[in-house]
């Protein structure tokens, strides 16, 4: 274990200043350096993965969902392989992980969640958003799922069957949300507006026509 | 390599205190649930986390709990579920 | 007794959930890569990652922010295998600190 980190007091995170963080912004840009010097990695495999997390959002999400709800076919494929599913849409979420997805429907609203880190569908969604990783919603999404949607805004009624996906391996999970009503007539570009990077955690479901900006 | 259980197998999750990396959640252990399916066969991540070679490779298996089986005062529909992903070592018939 | 990463439904952690959200900082996305870019060079893997956060105290564990703990554990990594120690990436952060302010 490192003394050199925990030799050291640390502040709780929602006290912690600028400076602190400097500390690991510090020693990040150090590590960086010496592996381009030891000619351990080069100065552009660097940059060609931080352009690779940055061509990610949840706009490829909303993407795959807006395609599901116009083809049938396709919603078929995307539920039997993600990926292939995300390759005929251009997105590139190849790598040793595994993607599911599961399907919202009048019966079952699906939550993910990863309690012992935060394991995400990065290689199509990017990074994470703060709250995914917080230690509140990594402890109460198993426990307490419909309390959580609630802070969200979610109310789901009983008859409605919750299922939580706690991706603790090699897969990860992305949500198929229902088309909201009134999107009838949308074209594939109108209805990707509606869906928000929250409803394809599961914690909401997606804008409803004419309150999406 | 044959996989060990078949969906909607009833499973027992193993209760051992090992120390080091696991990815099998302390919530789920000792709980009762049934396979929905086989995942695939991955890399043992309990070796992967030291070093090795992560062979031989593993079932995978999502295994569903009733959330009410896991929770005292579980707040919700009786069908209400969680599912997760563990591997085939941590399985016990039950 | 469960590690302090195991987090699925331990009890103590009823606070709500913060959901504001903050910018990406160049040096998040500096650990992310170099982390990443490490495991698709087969020179450390993401169990090995999740293992060295693990291995932090839990005083530590709780305290620090998500990439604090990446740039952390990618340290512990990279000197447990040798590659690196800790008295040089002090020396360099203190040269390039020292130019750039």
């Amino acid at each position: 274990m490192s003394e050199t980190y925990n030799g050291h007091d640390h502040p709780h995170e929602e006290t912690r200043t600028g400076a602190e963080s400097a500390l690991y912004a510090s020693r990040i840009r150090a590590i960086e350096a010496l592996l381009v010097e030891r000619g351990i990695l080069t100065k552009e495999e660097v940059r060609r993965q931080i352009e690779y997390m940055e061509a990610r959002s949840p706009a490829n999400g909303a993407k795959l969902v807006a395609r599901a709800w116009t083809d049938p076919e396709f919603k078929a494929r995307l539920l039997s392989d993600t990926k292939a599913a995300a390759r005929e849409l251009g997105i590139d979420a190849s790598g040793p992980v595994e993607f599911l997805t599961v399907e919202n429907t009048p019966e079952v609203h699906n939550l993910i969640v990863c309690t012992l880190c935060s394991c995400y569908p990065r290689a199509i969604l990017g990074r994470p958003p703060d709250w995914y990783k917080s230690f509140a919603y990594r402890s109460r999404a198993v426990s307490e799922p419909r309390a959580v949607m609630r802070e969200f805004g979610l109310e789901l009624p009983m008859d409605v069957t919750v299922a939580v996906h706690d991706s603790s391996a090699d897969v990860r999970y992305m949500v198929l949300p229902m088309r909201p009503p009134g999107a009838e007539g949308m074209d594939e570009e109108e209805l990707a507006r509606l869906v928000t990077r929250n409803s394809l955690i599961g914690v909401s479901v997606p804008l409803e026509p004419g309150l999406a900006g | 390599m044959t996989a060990r259980f078949d969906p909607g197998d009833p499973v027992r999750i193993r209760t051992e205190d090992r120390r080091g990396h696991i990815r099998t959640p302390g919530y789920v252990k000792g709980k009762t649930g049934r396979i929905e399916t086989l995942l695939g066969t991955f890399k043992n991540p309990e070796s992967l986390a030291y070093g090795g070679s992560g062979l031989p490779e593993k079932h995978l298996y999502k295994v569903a709990f009733r959330q009410k089986d896991l929770w005292d005062g579980y707040a919700g529909s009786l069908d209400d579920t969680l599912y997760i992903d563990i591997y085939e070592h941590w399985l016990d018939p039950a | 007794m469960a590690s302090i990463h195991d987090l699925g439904g331990s009890p103590g952690a009823r606070s709500s959930i913060e959901k504001s959200q903050h910018e990406t900082e160049d040096w998040e996305r500096l650990a992310d890569a170099v982390t990443v870019a490490l495991d698709k060079k087969g020179i450390k893997t993401t169990d090995e990652h999740r293992r060295a956060q693990e291995s932090l105290k839990p005083e530590l564990y709780k305290s620090l922010g998500y990439y604090e703990r990446w740039v952390v554990a990618t340290e512990i990594l990279l000197v447990e295998k040798g590659i690196l120690t800790h008295e040089e990436i002090d020396r360099k952060a203190t040269e390039l600190e020292e130019k750039w302010g």
